[in-house]
Formats: C-alpha cells, sequence, structure tokens
C-alpha cells in the first residue's frame, strides 16, 4: 500500500533520512519510532508530499506520488498531528468538512458523515458539531483531529504523535478507542511516535529509526524479543517482559465473576462465599458497586451492611485493556483480583493475578 | 455658538454649510482609505507569501518612509504635478495611511500558527485555498485594527486638504486661523473629532466580530 524506495532527505549537508526503504502493508498500522531527530517526522511527511525527497521513490497503491498533484494526494490520505491544527475561526463541524468541502461532496452527505464520525470517535454530534475548538478539551480536541483526518474516508492515514499532546490517562483512553476504531475501519496507518510503549500497543509493525536510518523493521513481539542490535536493544530498555505485557489483551483471561445482586438473601451471598473469599455486589442493573468479604459476613447484620462500596472507575478496568494495565491496577490497589466492567459499568467478569503469571510464562521467549 | 463667541461677526464658515463640510471630508477619506485598503492588504499579503518573502524588507521600509514624510510636504510635492484639488491630497492620505494597514496585515499573516499552515496544507489545500479559507480569517481582526488606525489618522490628517482647495472640515479652520476666528476653528474640528469616534466605533465593532483570533495563542498552546 505504501512503499519507499531509496528514500533520502538532505538538508544541507545532514542527511535527515538516509536511503530508507520499507512498506506498510494494507490495513496495518505502522509505527515509526527512534529518538528525536531521526528522521521519524521528515520521512512521514514526504508521504503526503509536504517534504520532497532528496532521492528516491515513494509509491503510494503502487502509484509514484511524485507523478500526483500535492493537493490530490493530500485529500486522499488523512493526516493528523500531535498539535490537532483544528482551526479556531470553524466548529467542530466545519473543521471535519473540509477535506469533503475540498473535494465538493453535497451538504446532505457531509453533514451525515460529520455525525458519523462524531459518533465514531465517541462523541455526541447534537452536542459537538457547533462547538468551536477552544470549547474543547485536549483529549476532545485530539478526537476532533482524528476525526477530521477520517473525514473522506481515506484508505491511508498518517498521524504524527496524535496522542502526544494529552495527560497519560486521556491518552490511554484515546489509544483503545484508536484500536477499537482501527478494527473496524482497517486502514493503512503510519504513526509517528517517540513512546516506546505507545508504539507496542498499537503497532502491527514498529520500525525503528536512528540519525535517519531504519534499525530494525518488525513485528513489537519479534523486536521485544530478538532486538537487531544494541541500539534497538538499549532503545527498548530492560522492561520487556513487562511491555510484552501490553501486546497481550485480558480477554482471554477474564473469568466469570462470582457476583451477588444487593438485594440478594443473607443465605444466596454465603452459599457464593463458600467457594470464594469474597464476591463483587452488583446493583439490579448489573453495574458493580462493591464487593463483600466473607469475613465480614459473619457480624453483619443485612447484606447492605456487608458490601464494602468502591469506586468502580477506581479498580476496574474495561475489557478493552491489556495484561499491563491489569497488573498495574491490582498493584495500585492492593488486590490479587480486579473486576472487568463494560462501558456501562456492569460487571463482566474478573481477573487475577494468577492468570497473568501464567500468561508472562507462556509468552517467554 | 452665539452665546459662546459674542465679540465674533460670524459664528459659522460662510464658504459651505456643515453638512456639505462633513460630507467633503468623509469622501476624502472614504477616497484615499479605499486606495489604501485595495494597494495595502494585497501588498501585504504578498510579501508574505513564498514569492514576494524578499520583498518583505523593502515593502515594511517603503511604508515606513511613507508615514515619516509630512503629509505637508507631499502635499507641495504633489500639487506641481497635479494641481490643485482633490488628488494630491488623496495622493498624501494614501501614502500616510498605508503604513498600519500594510504593517498589520503582515504582523496578522505571520501570527497564523504554523501548525494551522501545516493542517490545512496536510488536508491538501492550495495555497489559495489556506489563504482565504484560514489566514485571512484568522489574521482579520488584526488587519481591520490596522485599516481603522490608518482610517482614524485619515480622519485627521485630512484637514491639510484645505490648504489645496480639496474642501472638507479643514476649510474652517484654515479661515479660523487666518481671521483669528476661534468659532470656525471649532466649527471644523470638533465635527472631524466626532468622526474619528464614530469611525473608531463602528469598525471597533467590526473587528469584534472576528474575535475568535483572540484565543488563538492560548488555543495553540493547549491544543
Amino acid at each position: 500500500m505504501i512503499r519507499l524506495e531509496g528514500v533520502t532527505k538532505h538538508y544541507g549537508d545532514t542527511r535527515a533520512v538516509d536511503n530508507l526503504s520499507f512498506s506498510g502493508a494494507e490495513g496495518e498500522v505502522c509505527v515509526l519510532i527512534g529518538p528525536s531527530g531521526c528522521g521519524k517526522t521528515t520521512t512521514l511527511r514526504m508521504i503526503n508530499r509536504l517534504i520532497e525527497p532528496t532521492s528516491g521513490q515513494i509509491f503510494v497503491n503502487g502509484q509514484d506520488i511524485s507523478q500526483v498533484r500535492p493537493e490530490k494526494l493530500r485529500q486522499s490520505i488523512g493526516y493528523a498531528i500531535q498539535s490537532v491544527g483544528l482551526f479556531p475561526h470553524m466548529t467542530v463541524g466545519a473543521n471535519i468538512s473540509v477535506v469533503p468541502e475540498l473535494l465538493h461532496w453535497e451538504k446532505e452527505r457531509i453533514a451525515k458523515r460529520v455525525e458519523e464520525l462524531l459518533v465514531l470517535v465517541g462523541l455526541e454530534p447534537e452536542e459537538y458539531t457547533g462547538k468551536y475548538p477552544n470549547q474543547l478539551s485536549g483529549g476532545e480536541a485530539q478526537r476532533i483531529g482524528v476525526a477530521r483526518a477520517l473525514s473522506a474516508d481515506p484508505p491511508i492515514l498518517l498521524m504524527d504523535e496524535p496522542f502526544g499532546a494529552v495527560d497519560p490517562l486521556t491518552r490511554e483512553r484515546l489509544q483503545v478507542q484508536f484500536m477499537d476504531i482501527q478494527k473496524k475501519l482497517r486502514k493503512t496507518i503510519i504513526l509517528v511516535t517517540h513512546d516506546l510503549d505507545e508504539a507496542i500497543r498499537l503497532a502491527d509493525r514498529i520500525a525503528i529509526m536512528a540519525s535517519g536510518r531504519l534499525v530494525q523493521y518488525d513485528t513489537p513481539e519479534a523486536i521485544l524479543s530478538k532486538p537487531a542490535d544494541k541500539f534497538v536493544h538499549d532503545f527498548i530498555g530492560t522492561d520487556r517482559a513487562l511491555k510484552r505485557l501490553s501486546r497481550i489483551g485480558i480477554e482471554k483471561f477474564v473469568k466469570a465473576p462470582p457476583s451477588v445482586s444487593l438485594d440478594a438473601s443473607m443465605e444466596e451471598v454465603q452459599q457464593v462465599c463458600e467457594q470464594c473469599r469474597w464476591v463483587w455486589v452488583v446493583d439490579k442493573d448489573k453495574c458493580l458497586i462493591g464487593w463483600i468479604d466473607r469475613s465480614n459476613l459473619a457480624e453483619a447484620a443485612s447484606v447492605a451492611e456487608a458490601v464494602v462500596a468502591v469506586d468502580r472507575d477506581a479498580i476496574a478496568i474495561t475489557s478493552g485493556a491489556t495484561l499491563k494495565e491489569a497488573l498495574s491496577r491490582m498493584l495500585s490497589q492492593g488486590m490479587n483480583n480486579i473486576p472487568v466492567i463494560d462501558n456501562r459499568g456492569r460487571i463482566t467478569g474478573e481477573i487475577t493475578l494468577g492468570d497473568i503469571e501464567v500468561a508472562t510464562k507462556e509468552t517467554e521467549v | 455658538m452665539r452665546f459662546l463667541f459674542p465679540q465674533e461677526s460670524q459664528v459659522a464658515h460662510p464658504r459651505a454649510s456643515l453638512l456639505v463640510l462633513v460630507w467633503e471630508h468623509i469622501r476624502l477619506v472614504a477616497i484615499s482609505s479605499t486606495i489604501t485598503i485595495i494597494i495595502g492588504v494585497p501588498v501585504g499579503i504578498w510579501v508574505t507569501r513564498t514569492s514576494g518573502k524578499d520583498f518583505l524588507p523593502i515593502v515594511t521600509a517603503l511604508t515606513s518612509f511613507g508615514q515619516t514624510f509630512p503629509p505637508v510636504a507631499v502635499l507641495a510635492l504633489a500639487v506641481p504635478m497635479l494641481g490643485f484639488g482633490l488628488l494630491p491630497t488623496v495622493v498624501a492620505l494614501f501614502l500616510y495611511g498605508l503604513l498600519p494597514v500594510v504593517r498589520n496585515t503582515i504582523a496578522g499573516l505571520q501570527a497564523v500558527p504554523d501548525n494551522l499552515l501545516d493542517a490545512a496544507h496536510g488536508m491538501g489545500m492550495s495555497q489559495m485555498q489556506t489563504l482565504f479559507r484560514v489566514e485571512i480569517p484568522l489574521s482579520a481582526r488584526v488587519i481591520l485594527a490596522g485599516i481603522r488606525i490608518s482610517v482614524i489618522i485619515n480622519i485627521g490628517t485630512a484637514m491639510i486638504g484645505a490648504v489645496i482647495g480639496a474642501g472638507g472640515l479643514g476649510s474652517p479652520i484654515i479661515a479660523g486661523l487666518v481671521q483669528d476666528n476661534v468659532a470656525y476653528i471649532l466649527e471644523g474640528s470638533v465635527p472631524a473629532a466626532l468622526l474619528a469616534v464614530l469611525a473608531d466605533q463602528f469598525l471597533g465593532n467590526v473587528e469584534e466580530t472576528f474575535a475568535y483570533s483572540e484565543g488563538l495563542n492560548s488555543l495553540s498552546l493547549r491544543s
């Protein structure tokens, strides 16, 4: 889908990109990563001709892009940048409509597309279409930026640190959402980042660059288990095992949770508690509200009294999370098992520290 | 007016009624400001494009020179070439009002954050589309402020037009100075001051409709 052949970019005497060749496969996320100044952003910007290479060729869909008018090329490639670059004088709706308007889409089609995209990135269309960028939070702005990049449904997306300018918690949410969207849309994505965890998490393939050269180009698993040289080895650091956990989703390890309803009788609760030390307590909508420890049960007069209330968002993780997140949540909460909830707060399962140990052993290379 | 200046034989300029003087004045300012805008804004745009970048220093220098040159001196030089009346006055006012317009156009366009231009180009806007859809809307407020300053300056400076017969509110002032008649001077200066205040208010309101560019800096920092 995207192929670079011997691409070189000189700025005076410095070689920003040096004889770079690689290709991004259709429907895959290819992450360019490396220390600052390694040429990753230059590489990205050459793909949509914001920068012209000194030598070498770039092919998109088999076509040499130097033969395509830059404006036309860019309209067919989604582009999202770290600073988002939403136009402050346009509403969210107008910002998303820019490329469809350049392509002369009909008004109704554009309006429909804006709504579709806002839903896709999880923002209420009615609330957000008319807002101005200065009324958005950093995370919302980034999501609009992604929506705008997707506006004309381009098969290819170029993203330059698209989740760089937000706090870590928001970044994590955006990454999860990004993966959900990518699962649905299967775009060919080239993403630039300097955050290795982000790369490992999002990439189908990682291209590690150093001073304009490609050092290793492989799947995250392969890079973690077989670093090509000392540079890559040092770059990925010493916590490789931990990083590998972030490649593994929890869904395989989630077990049915022992849970009781808040209005259950004491007998029912005791029955469930015979098998395990504690049970999760849910309300009538199956939303998690707390747990009951078996030892508390004897002293309590009613079920309600025995319940230890919890902050759902603080202890539970969502089903799209990775083992690494589950582990860090367990460590921070001091718990050996944590509940898994869906986006409405309903408990769908639980995951235990033992599961993570098993997973680490299984994937050991 | 009579009660203020009982000793004067006449309290109103005899050549024309106040309304006519105001009209002449507005016409003078309107013509010169229109030419200033028509030439100043495109010049400001041109020198911020790749094609005109090399001319940025010289244009800045020339427009500054235009303003340091006293309008009266321009009149003195222009009269032999262009004769008396409206034309030389318009030339003088045009040169004098050019600087704020050109300078603010340049400043406004240069203040558009690079990341927005990057986004615009990256989405496939042409240079022209970027200019009209992104750069001009975002710098409109600064450009309009330059136009406002230019117009206000011209309302004051247009007084000198009367010296060479261009009419306007300068006529009673000059007559008042010659005849030592304070009433005449006030007849010219008070309406001119009011005009300036009104123009300032009106153009200020127009600027306000482009207020979104105010949050530009904080915005580009945050997102």
